[in-house]
This record gives structure tokens, C-alpha cells and sequence, in this order.
């Protein structure tokens, strides 16, 4: 019966041992997916060449929009990972392909601005506008605030406001809207 | 032999006569004498009081009875002719009920072993709580947290209603040490979300001590251990098991678990025990918890020798699990959390399903333990534990381009732990336990989840030793002690975000540990050591008409879990962003628990009160706004303070009438954070938990009625902040009211139990239990997810037990 012993006994330690013996590898760097640092607006409108607007996660505050009043534009938006100067991802792509799981919503403050689905936007499956190009109607020059959103799995596809939506805001940003006479 | 030496113990009994005293002679102390090992009554032994002729035998049924016994202390001695004899030393005060459990496989086994319960105290000095196989089997439905829940100063913190984590005295995580088969349970125990991954079904009895009394398994719990113990082996030839079917209407689901011991004459046995749990959506009063479903598989076999003398065991484990998580707790950013607390309902509810997504948890949980016990002499013992455990968690989110598929942490975690210990008896007063503790941890973080590890890999390693002692002069007095000593040492390999590192000062502070720069981020390689030093100690007095009060005070040192250390990273549940703090010190924590608790058939009470104070008390709470894509979003950190907290557990049994039983457990937690002078968050509000019991005398029907109260926690820190929102063209402020606790609420549950007509062979039981039997809606303070959603609305359940 003794042996019994030892051999548990020595097998333990020899396990034990064992695993001490062993070093760890250098852990990898992790390649973060799904990262979204820069939310681009390119305004267009007839008789001027497009400008386009960025926000970036390492900006102190909101990028400037200057727009002019009673005119109507055209906006297409478009998220990028710049994580990696080397290797630009545009994450856009990935958003048109999911365009039933995703939503795109504008909501703007101190300013009266219209949108509405522009003939490129790209449609879901079910003829919802992803409002990935939007047209933009402005009125009264003044000055506030627009807030981009894009959103993830909305519990529905149409509505005014963002609450209208569900589902979880992958993005929220904010550009401060300048509109002149 | 033995018959010349009983032959001699009965003659000197006989032989000597004993005047009688002035003091009141008129006690009884009556009992029985029952086989350690299968239960059995033993017939025929000599229960006698040394210096008197005074003695009784025990009858066909075990049972002895002994008259006119003098107060004050005596000597029992305890003779059978198949058996040595052994002596107790007890203190009559009053009549006494004595129970002796002896081992008569004279053939094999040359030990007679003495205890008062099947299940010793883990620490006589601390009040303990404890469930048996009975209440055990009633709720083996439920996770080992909430099982414990009906238990005085035990809560259960969960995260939504599968994932539950035990609480004691308001302490939790690392703080409570579960130990399973005699070793400690290692997972991931430092997140709040993260449950212990047992089954409850493989064991016999959960002990709950609140205080890290048992030093042996480990210094570091100041909130108390979960000893789970599994059932004792019958040493005869046997075939035995018992089945659990359980049915349940709430979640469309069940249970199943079984377990089969075989025994033998020469002391091998071979325990099998399996069981599998699916449960879909599960149901709030007044919709459905979508995605709260739950599959979970487990399995044990356990392979050994118990010669009562000596003993092996070799034992593999396995617990598997799958748990949803509400679908509208995975929300994007604040004012996600905003709408979702607003909202009256959770915003997404899906029709009754089976299929469980993301967000959810996987846990593969794998254990292989040896064991081996000699006792070498009569007076001393010596025991060798080694476990081996596996651990892998995958916890998976909402995630864009059929990531969701692709868990966004991955972990494993492998744990080597030695537990190696001597005991030894000095004179019938003195016991000794001393020992060591070696453990190794690895842990992995797999970089194929594409997402910032939440926790970094690492190495840690534990060298503990420990010698704990007890004096006990007769059964109303004993003084127990401990010391245990721990040196942990980390090996940990971490990416920091350069500008964080730079930010948070560790480049001033820790460039030693600063390994490869790769721009953005830097890979870090910190080495930290800490020596924890554990000490306990603690009288019990027993008092006249069955009267006991208890002391103890406990210091606990606990070197800070990777989790507190290392943490990064975004929670979805609670939109908060996590940072570690590298500068943590080990926390100390002295505990002060006080008990007075009388036995009774009629009538059984308990009182304890505690105090708690916590140097260098490790908790996360909110520092700061971090401002990223997805919007601001509130940074919780990790910092030291000092904590004060006090209490009391209290407990009473009463008998109205015959068979109709009241039994009433409550508990009380004061948590201060002194240093900032406000409540600490998170502490368990008033509670009440009352159980009414009718047996029938006849065949042994019972009912049972269970009322639990929760009142509302009052005390709590502010951590609301603020949120601007556009609503109809306007920004507006908005605070975010995450602080305050819910409203207290009642709820009860009916048990019904009807044995079914048996054969000698099969016993079986079926039960019909409703929880939550109002239906009543409610949210609990200690569920994280209780802005998203309610509690279960009412459950039927169907249970059938079948023991063989």
C-alpha cells in the first residue's frame, strides 16, 4: 500500500514541477476590429466642388460645418478605422453590406434643417433608406449642432427621432453647424 | 483483545463505586450510536461514565440512555466489542443529547472514529449556516448563489437572472473562497459577471462560514468561504444514487442530474454523477426576457479507496455552460442606457425562444484532483491534495460584420494547486493542523477576438503555509487559532495604450517595466510581489440550557486580482469604460464576529453581529468622462480606501405546535466608505427570509410557505451623471440616475412534498414548487441589469426525486 503513495505523491510533484518549468510567450498585439476613429461628411451642392468634413476621435471639440442657408445638399457619410495610417479601413462598405442590421440617423439642434433619402441611397431588403446619402434642405442661417448616428440592430428601420430605433448607437458624433445668408 | 479490554473497561465501571454528591444528580444524556460510514445503528455498545457506576446500552435502534447523572464534567467512554473503546470528556449542565458515530469493519479497519455530526464545523469559533441534502435537492434548479440566498448574510449579485455570484456580509468576487472536494474553486472569480462554474448537484452539503476561519484553504476571503462537500462513502458493499427531474413552465425548460456510488467491502468506490440543464427565454410578470436562455451540461467521476485508516481519490470534473444575456442590456452608449431607463419595458422583446446569441457567456470549467490520507499513528494524520483545473470563457457580443460569432474575450485559465497538510492530536485537548500551499496560475487572453483584452496574460504564483491549533477542555470550551502566511508573485504581460501609459503617470513610476514600444502601444511586463500575512483566532462557551456564545476575530491580507490591477475595457451592460490601477496595494481587512445562538427542539436561535474594518479596501467608482465614437462615456477605475462596515445575521427556528415548524433568517450590512465619508455601493439592503412547515404525520406530505422581504437599500453613493440628448431640435441635459436603488419588494414561494408509495429499494419524492406565487414585479438592487428589466415573474415547477 505504500507505493500508492509515492507514486501520487511523486506524480504531483513532477506535474507541478513540470509546469513550473515552462516560460510564457510574448503575447500578440491585438488587432482591434470593428474600430471606428473617423466619421466623414462630404457636402455637395450644385455650382461648388464638394468639401468634406471629418471628425476625428482625437479632436477637442466639434468640427466646423459652414453651410448657407435655403440650399439644398447632398451628403453622404462614410466611417473609417485610421487606427493604422498604413492601412485605412473604410468601414462604410461593411455598413451597406449589412443595411438590414444598421441604420444611419441625423438628429440637429438650433437649427432647422430637412432630410430625406437621396436617389443613391442604398436601400434594405425591405426599401428602407440606410441614409448612407442623404439630402440636406437648409432654411434660416443660425448656428447649432448636428449629430451623426449610426446605429446597430434598431428594433425598426423607420422614424423621426433616435429613440424611435432601439437597437444600440455604434456611433454618436457631433458637428457644429454653421449656416450664412 | 478487544473483548479482554471491554471485559476490563465494564469491571472497572462496576467495580467503583462513587459516593454521591451534595450537587443536583437528576440528568439524563441520551443518544445514539450510529456507523460512520453507512448509518446504521450499532446494537450492543457500552456508553459509560468513567468513576461511576453509571452506564447505558445501546438498543437494536442505537439508542442509549443514561439517568442521574451528577452536574459538572465527566468522561464518557464508549465501548463495543467489535470496536476500541473511546473516551469524551462533556460538561453536564442540564440534560444532553449526544450522538457517536463509531466504524465497526473490525477487520480491515483497526479505528473507532468520534464525531458529534456527520459534517464537522469547519471552524467551531465561527457561526456557520448550512444546507443539507434535503434543501439542496429543492432548489437544485437554481445556480449555487441563489441557492444560498435563503441562508442569513449570504445575497446572491447577479447579472440578470442566470448569471449569480454569492455574496457574504456585502463582500463578494475574491473576497469569498469557494471550496469544492477540499480544494479552492478556481475561475474567474474576480468579475461580477462571472459565476462560479459548480453544480450544485454533485455535493451533499454546503457549509457558509463568514470569515476566512479556515486558513488552510486560504487568507485572502475576508467575506467568508462556501465549503461544498460531496456525499461520504459508504464502506460496504452498495449500489446507490439519487435522481433529479426537474420541470419547469418559466423558460419552457428543466433539469436533470443524477448520481451513482458503488461501494465495496474493501473500501474502493467508484461515483459517477452527470447532469444537464436547457432552459429557453425566460419571463417577467408581464413579457418575456429575451435571450435569457441557458444550457448547461456537467459530469463527475470520482475513483478511490477509504480504509478509514488511509485513503485515496482521484476525481475528474466537468461543467459546461452557455448563458444568454437580456438582448437589451447590450446597449451602445449613454444615452442607450438613458432610453433603456427610461423605458417602462426592455426595448427589444422577441416572441418565447430556445436559440441563445450574442451578447452571451461560454464556460468550459475541467477539474482532475488526486487525494491521499494516512492517519500514521492513532494521533496524527497526514493529507496531499493536487488539483488541476482548466477554465476557458468565452463571452460574446453584438457585433458587426458576423463577428458576433467571434467571442470578444477569450480566456483560458490554468490552475496547479498543492495542498499539503499534517495533523496531530496532543493529550485528548490539543489538535494540530499545519501545511503547506503551492499554486501556479496561467492565464491566456486570445488575441483572435480582434477586441482589447479585458484582461492581460499572466502568471501567478502562490506559496502559502499555514498551522492552525485547537484546545478543547471539555465539549463547552475551546479556543482555536491560525496563522497562515502567503508570498504571490505576478508575471503579468500587458499592452498599454502609450498615451494611457504615459497619462496615468506609469512612465515615471514603472519605466522598469516598459518591455517593447509598438508605437501606439507598448507592451509592459510588470513583476509584482506581495506577502500576505492571515491570522484567526476564537473561543466557544457553551452556557447553561444549551447556550453558546462565540468569538473570533480574523485578519485577512489580499494581494489585488488581475481584475483590479489590469482591467481595460468597455462593459456594454453598463456603457462604463474600465481602467485597472497598477499602483494597488495588498488589502487588509479585521473582523470581529460575535455569536450567541441556543440549540432546542422547540426552540433554536442565532444571533451575530460583526464589525469589519478594511485598509486599503479595493473598489471601482467613477473618475472621470472618456470621449469616443460612440459618445462620452463615464471611466469607473479601480482605487484603495478604508471601509467600515458592521452588521448581524440572525436566525430562529420555532416549533409552534408538532409538526408545524417557523423558521425565520435576517441580516442587516452597514458598508461605509470612510476616507470619502459616503455609503459603499453595492451592499445588500434589509432582508428577511420566513419559511412556515406543515408535515403531515401520516405519509409524510409537507408544505411549505416561504416569505422573503428585500427592503430598500438607503444607503448608497451618487454616481449619476450626465447626458445631453436632442430632443426636438434642442441639446438638453439629462442626468442619468444609475444610483438609486430599486423600491423594496415582498415575494413568496410554495413548496408542496409527497412521498410516493415505496419499495424498501426506492424512495422517491415529488414535489410541486411555485416561486414568486403573486407574480409580482420587482427589481433587486444587487442585479446589475435591473435598469434593463424585471425579475422572473411567477414559475411553476415539477420535481421529481428518486433515491435508490
Amino acid at each position: 500500500m505504500k507505493t500508492h503513495f509515492y507514486t501520487y505523491q511523486i506524480l504531483s510533484i513532477f506535474l507541478f514541477a513540470g509546469f513550473l518549468a515552462c516560460t510564457k510567450e510574448d503575447p500578440v498585439l491585438v488587432e482591434e476590429q470593428e474600430l471606428i476613429t473617423t466619421v466623414a461628411l462630404t457636402f455637395s451642392r450644385e455650382g461648388a466642388p464638394s468639401e468634406t468634413i471629418r471628425w476625428t476621435s482625437d479632436l477637442d471639440q466639434s468640427p466646423l460645418i459652414g453651410l448657407k442657408s435655403n440650399t439644398q445638399y447632398t451628403v453622404s457619410v462614410s466611417f473609417l478605422d485610421e487606427s493604422d495610417p498604413g492601412a485605412v479601413e473604410n468601414i462604410t462598405n461593411e455598413v451597406k453590406k449589412e443595411a438590414d442590421e444598421h441604420q444611419i440617423f441625423y438628429e440637429f439642434s438650433g437649427v432647422a434643417i430637412e432630410f430625406e433619402q437621396a436617389p443613391s441611397d442604398v436601400l434594405d431588403s425591405y426599401q428602407n433608406p440606410l441614409y448612407v446619402n442623404t439630402l440636406w434642405s437648409t432654411s434660416n442661417s443660425g448656428s447649432g449642432v448636428v449629430r451623426v448616428y449610426l446605429i446597430h440592430e434598431p428594433i425598426q428601420k423607420t422614424g423621426s427621432a433616435r429613440s424611435d430605433f432601439g437597437g444600440e448607437t455604434d456611433i454618436a458624433v457631433d458637428f457644429t453647424l454653421q449656416i450664412e445668408n | 483483545m478487544h473483548i479482554v479490554r471491554s471485559f476490563f473497561v465494564l469491571f472497572c465501571i462496576l467495580s467503583s463505586i462513587q459516593a454521591l454528591n451534595a450537587q443536583s444528580c437528576s440528568y439524563r444524556i441520551e443518544g445514539v450510536v450510529t456507523d460512520l460510514h453507512d448509518g446504521d445503528p450499532i446494537f450492543g455498545a457500552v456508553v459509560s461514565i468513567q468513576g461511576t457506576d453509571l452506564f447505558g446500552q445501546t438498543d437494536e435502534e442505537g439508542y442509549f440512555l443514561i439517568k442521574d447523572i451528577c452536574e459538572g464534567s465527566i468522561l464518557i467512554l464508549v465501548t463495543h466489542v467489535e470496536c476500541d473503546t473511546i473516551s469524551r470528556r462533556v460538561v453536564v449542565q442540564s440534560n444532553t443529547e449526544l450522538k457517536f458515530e463509531l466504524e465497526h469493519h473490525i477487520n480491515e479497519l483497526q479505528e473507532i472514529v468520534l464525531l458529534e455530526n456527520g459534517i464537522t464545523q469547519v471552524n467551531a469559533s465561527v457561526q456557520e449556516s448550512r444546507l443539507n441534502a434535503d434543501q439542496l435537492t429543492l432548489l437544485s434548479n437554481q445556480s449555487l448563489a441563489e441557492t444560498l440566498s435563503s441562508l442569513p448574510g449570504v445575497s446572491s449579485l447577479k447579472t440578470g437572472n442566470a448569471i449569480a455570484k454569492p455574496m457574504i456580509h456585502g463582500l463578494y468576487g475574491s473576497r469569498v473562497a469557494i471550496i469544492a472536494n477540499g480544494m479552492r474553486l478556481q475561475d474567474q472569480e474576480w468579475g461580477a459577471d462571472h459565476a462560479p462554474n459548480i453544480d450544485l448537484n454533485g455535493f451533499e452539503s454546503v457549509q457558509v462560514v463568514k470569515g476566512a476561519a479556515a486558513l488552510k484553504y486560504g487568507g485572502d476571503a475576508s467575506g467568508g468561504m462556501i465549503v461544498l462537500s460531496p456525499q461520504r462513502i459508504r464502506l460496504k458493499d452498495s449500489l446507490y444514487g439519487t435522481s433529479v427531474l426537474n420541470g419547469v413552465d418559466n423558460g419552457k425548460g428543466g433539469s436533470l442530474s443524477s448520481r451513482l456510488t458503488k461501494s465495496f467491502d474493501n473500501g474502493y468506490y467508484i461515483s459517477g454523477q452527470i447532469g444537464a440543464k436547457q432552459f429557453g427565454d425566460r419571463k417577467a410578470p408581464d413579457y418575456f426576457l429575451t435571450n435569457t436562455g441557458l444550457k448547461e451540461t456537467n459530469f463527475g467521476l470520482t475513483l478511490g479507496r477509504s480504509k478509514i485508516l488511509k485513503g485515496w481519490q482521484l476525481n475528474y470534473s466537468l461543467f459546461q455552460n452557455e448563458t444568454g444575456i437580456l438582448r437589451s442590456a447590450h446597449i451602445g452608449n449613454i444615452q442607450d442606457l438613458l432610453r433603456a431607463i427610461e423605458a417602462e419595458v426592455p426595448i427589444r422583446i422577441d416572441p418565447f425562444g430556445y436559440a441563445i446569441e450574442a451578447p452571451k457567456q461560454q464556460a468550459l470549467h475541467q477539474g482532475i484532483q488526486t487525494s491521499y490520507f494516512n492517519h500514521l499513528t492513532a494521533q496524527s494524520l497526514i493529507r496531499l491534495d493536487y488539483n488541476y483545473q482548466i477554465n476557458s470563457r468565452k463571452e460574446f457580443d453584438v457585433r458587426r460584420g458576423n463577428r458576433s460569432d467571434r467571442p470578444a474575450i477569450d480566456l483560458t485559465l490554468q490552475t496547479h494547486d498543492f495542498l499539503g497538510s499534517i495533523q496531530w492530536k496532543k493529550g485528548f485537548e490539543w489538535e494540530f493542523e499545519a501545511g503547506m500551499n503551492a499554486f501556479l496560475q496561467d492565464n491566456y487572453s486570445n488575441p483572435e477576438t480582434g477586441v482589447k483584452r479585458l484582461v492581460p496574460d499572466y502568471l501567478k504564483y502562490q506559496l502559502g503555509s499555514f498551522i492552525t491549533g485547537n484546545f478543547q477542555l471539555t465539549n463547552v470550551f475551546r479556543w482555536e487559532w491560525g496563522l497562515r502566511f502567503d508570498q504571490v508573485h505576478m508575471d503579468v504581460q500587458k499592452f498599454y495604450d502609450t498615451a494611457d501609459w504615459i497619462d496615468r503617470r506609469y512612465r515615471l513610476l514603472y519605466s522598469d517595466y516598459e518591455q517593447r514600444d509598438f508605437g501606439t502601444q507598448l507592451l509592459v511586463n510588470p513583476k509584482l510581489n506581495f506577502s500576505n500575512f492571515s491570522a484567526q483566532t476564537g473561543i466557544s462557551i457553551g452556557l447553561e440550557d444549551n447556550f453558546k456564545t462565540t468569538f473570533s476575530y480574523i485578519l485577512t491580507q489580499r494581494a489585488p486580482n488581475v481584475s483590479e490591477l489590469f482591467s481595460d475595457g468597455l462593459h456594454h451592460s453598463l456603457a462604463t469604460i474600465e481602467y485597472g490601477n497598477l499602483s494597488l496595494k495588498k488589502e487588509t481587512s479585521h473582523k470581529i464576529l460575535f455569536g450567541i445562538q441556543k440549540e432546542g427542539n422547540q426552540f433554536t436561535f442565532g444571533f451575530n453581529p460583526y464589525l469589519n474594518a478594511v485598509e486599503n479596501f479595493i473598489y471601482i467608482l467613477p473618475t472621470g468622462v472618456e470621449q469616443t465614437t460612440r459618445g462620452a462615456f463615464p471611466v469607473w477605475s479601480y482605487e484603495a480606501t478604508r471601509v467600515f462596515m458592521w452588521g448581524w445575521d440572525a436566525y430562529a427556528t420555532i416549533q409552534f405546535v408538532k409538526r408545524l415548524d417557523y423558521t425565520l433568517n435576517t441580516a442587516y450590512t452597514y458598508a461605509q466608505d470612510v476616507s470619502k465619508d459616503v455609503p459603499l455601493i453595492m451592499v445588500p439592503p434589509f432582508n428577511l427570509y420566513q419559511q412556515l412547515k406543515y408535515s403531515f404525520s401520516g405519509d409524510k406530505m409537507e408544505i411549505q410557505l416561504v416569505h422573503r422581504m428585500t427592503a430598500s437599500q438607503n444607503r448608497f453613493p451618487n454616481t449619476n451623471f450626465e447626458v445631453n440628448r436632442i430632443e426636438s431640435g434642442s441639446i438638453i441635459q439629462r442626468e442619468i440616475d444609475i444610483s438609486t436603488p430599486p423600491k423594496g419588494y415582498h415575494t413568496l414561494d410554495f413548496y408542496f412534498s409527497l412521498p410516493l408509495k415505496n419499495q424498501s429499494s426506492l424512495n422517491s419524492t415529488l414535489r410541486f414548487i411555485v416561486q414568486n406565487l403573486t407574480n409580482t414585479t420587482y427589481n433587486d438592487y444587487l442585479n446589475r441589469l435591473r435598469y434593463y428589466a424585471s425579475e422572473m415573474g411567477r414559475t411553476f415547477q415539477l420535481q421529481l426525486v428518486l433515491k435508490y
